[in-house]
């Protein structure tokens, strides 16, 4: 648990000290790279889940609950990824569809 | 903390709540047990036994989170089992000159395990262990419903 809050006032400074810091090239890569960590993160998760299923098959000493848990997080964080990546395709489309 | 620290406090109570079920078991099993261990060349009956359950609070982290905020505590990082302890009430004395481990006046130290009290221990934990399911399935209906945000 991180009760860590920012305050608006805070926060506003840090995304203008960060907006004139950090060009549009770098910030591409900075996500990018988050991007990469995020989607290594959520397979990660099911490499977790799919290793403690085997586990549980083989009859080796893992707890039924421990692999139900793996696999709902595994699942969720499918479910978050998939909700992120539409949101970007919405956005997307939203660009395409502008008239120039 | 992550969005899963409530599944990780839940997971903890379940692998809690399933070793108390095995200490049960085991009681249970050996509710009629003579010969559990040799003392001095003599068997001693089955002791009966129970878990000390403990809050999961001697993590760095939440020293720190203690030590970063001093006006509200962390949430906690759930429950283990500190120890398994023996019970250590006599055991019960049933005559029954028949019984191999009858002593000269015939009677039998039996385990002081009772069976009720195991019931109880029993039902207990695995309501316990219910609840703790239910409180899971919140969570992630709690997080489900946080990727429905704005559809």
């Amino acid at each position: 648990m991180n009760p860590i809050s920012f305050t608006p006032a805070a926060s506003t400074n840090m995304l203008k000290a960060s907006q004139s810091a950090v060009t549009p090239a770098q910030a591409q890569k900075s996500f990018s790279s988050f991007l990469k960590d995020s989607i290594e993160k959520v397979n990660q998760a099911q490499v977790e889940s799919d290793k403690l299923t085997e586990k549980l098959a083989l009859g080796q000493n893992v707890d039924l609950h421990q692999v139900m848990i793996a696999s709902q997080k595994a699942s969720i964080t499918m479910q978050m990824t998939l909700e992120i990546r539409n949101k970007a395709v919405e956005a997307y489309q939203e660009m395409m569809r502008m008239q120039v | 903390m992550s969005i899963f620290h409530s599944m990780n406090t839940t997971a903890s109570a379940l692998t809690a709540q399933r070793l108390r079920m095995d200490v049960v078991s085991s009681n249970m099993a050996n509710a009629d047990t003579t010969r559990a261990k040799l003392v001095n060349g003599e068997w001693e009956p089955y002791r009966r036994k129970s878990v000390v359950m403990q809050a999961k609070e001697d993590q760095f982290s939440s020293y720190l989170q203690t030590a970063l905020n001093t006006s509200s505590q962390g949430a906690g990082n759930g429950v283990k089992v500190s120890k398994i302890v023996e019970d250590e009430t006599p055991f019960q004395l049933v005559y029954d000159p028949t019984h191999p481990d009858a002593n000269e006046e015939g009677y039998v130290q039996k385990p002081n395990v009772d069976p009720l009290k195991e019931m109880v221990d029993l039902m207990s934990a695995t309501r316990s262990y219910e609840a703790n399911v239910t409180v899971l399935n919140a969570s992630k209906n709690m997080l489900m419903k946080a990727l429905e945000i704005g559809k």
